[in-house]
């Protein structure tokens, strides 16, 4: 299970697919794909796993049911290594 | 309104050797105090349509620029510059001291003015739309932003765009254009009119000479401007004109990236910036053609490029 770092407000701006994340902890900013802020709005409202987020975002993503949980599960990684999100 | 040009030369180097002369630039009052004369010439010159702050009012940035005591005032004099009694830099030939007066002008706000999201930019308006031209030395910033200015455009900077943090408004700090080696003998022949500051050899930077800016824009520094487009130019010998657009995420990033504070305004520059690109339709830019450049700003003003 995943849920946003304590402390991310996840002041965000989206552009045309894109957007542009403020991360509350480091200062810095961070350029998303607009799939990943979808991610981050998930689990704002509740924490989860990547099966569940495939099933809650299927209609986000344009990929098949197996890649779709291995693809979150990459963004999930690459999310948390910018402490935007943890396990919980 | 007192100027620096309707001072005598007599009272100019009072001023400056006295109390301090109180320079208007934009938002800023600056104190400055000196007993070189190349920095006196400078300013002279290039500063001839500012106006001059009367005494006793709010001074944000007390400048204090003298010529070396002892054996160093006779043999290789050098001229020290002082910030708020503290000594920043190392002390520079004495015929730099023009040079050092904008190089410690532009640091006073970059470093201290955090009222604004200060991007290393040059921002010019015309037709109400007002264009910032982000780009890091030798991208022909100064260059494009000198050939505007003979074209009708309204000088609100050359390096440093100030961005009002609440409403994304653009507060004007016109001062003079810096210009580098080969940009000084372009503009010469570009813009006959041009008035420049005697070019100083061996800086850290070449050779550099300053670009008097427009009276009429000295005149409108408490006009703000609204943002309209980010163009991000690059000069390239013998390069096809070109203007793409800039996906705003993107430029949201760039522009971060050639800012002097942002880091330093965490969240609040973060919304300013936002609000920003909202404003503003984001392009790069790539030019050889001066002549055909300001043909493309030109419908850039007009909004229709």
């Amino acid at each position: 299970m995943w849920r946003v770092t304590p402390g991310q407000a996840l002041a965000c701006r989206e552009w045309d697919g894109e957007a542009v994340l403020y991360n509350d902890l480091s200062g810095n900013t961070h350029l998303l794909e607009g799939a990943a802020l979808d991610l981050l709005h998930a689990l704002h409202v509740q924490p989860a796993d990547a099966a569940t987020l495939a099933v809650r975002l299927a209609d986000h993503f344009d990929a098949g049911d197996d890649d779709l949980v291995s693809l979150i599960d990459d963004m999930l990684h690459t999310l948390a290594g910018l402490d935007l999100i943890e396990p919980c | 309104m007192l100027t620096v040009g309707s001072l005598s030369r007599a009272e100019l180097e009072a001023r400056l050797s006295g109390t301090g002369l109180v320079l208007r630039t934009g938002p800023f009052a600056n104190r400055i105090r000196s007993d070189v004369q190349p920095l006196i010439d400078g300013v002279a010159l290039m500063y001839a349509d500012y106006p001059v702050d009367p005494e006793g009012g709010f001074v944000d940035f007390h400048l204090d620029f003298l010529r070396s005591g002892g054996l160093r005032r006779w043999v290789r004099s050098q001229v020290h510059f002082a910030y708020d009694g503290t000594t920043p830099f190392q002390p520079l030939p004495l015929g730099q001291a023009y040079p050092m007066l904008e190089w410690t002008m532009n640091w006073c706000v970059s470093h201290r003015a955090h009222g604004y999201l200060i991007i290393h930019a040059a921002v010019l308006e015309k037709h109400g739309r007002a264009i910032i031209l982000p780009a890091p030395p030798g991208s022909g910033k100064s260059t494009l932003t000198a050939a505007l200015l003979g074209h009708g455009w309204r000088l609100l900077s050359d390096e440093m765009t100030l961005v009002h943090l609440d409403d994304a408004v653009l507060v004007p700090l016109p001062r003079p254009v810096s210009l580098k080696n080969a940009s000084i003998d372009i503009i010469r022949a570009f813009r006959p009119d041009a008035v420049l500051s005697r070019p100083v050899e061996e800086t850290t930077k070449g050779t550099i000479a300053h670009l008097k800016a427009p009276r009429d824009s000295i005149a409108r520094a408490v006009e703000p401007a609204r943002p309209a487009c980010i163009v991000f130019p690059r000069w390239e010998a013998g390069a096809a004109i070109t203007l793409d657009p800039l996906p705003k995420a993107r430029a949201f990033m760039q522009v971060a990236d050639n800012s002097f504070n942002y880091q330093v305004l965490g969240a609040r520059g973060f919304a300013a910036l936002g609000r920003l690109i909202d404003a503003s339709n984001a392009y790069t830019f790539r030019y050889s053609d001066l002549h055909e450049a300001m043909a493309l700003f030109e419908r850039l003003a007009l909004g229709t490029a």
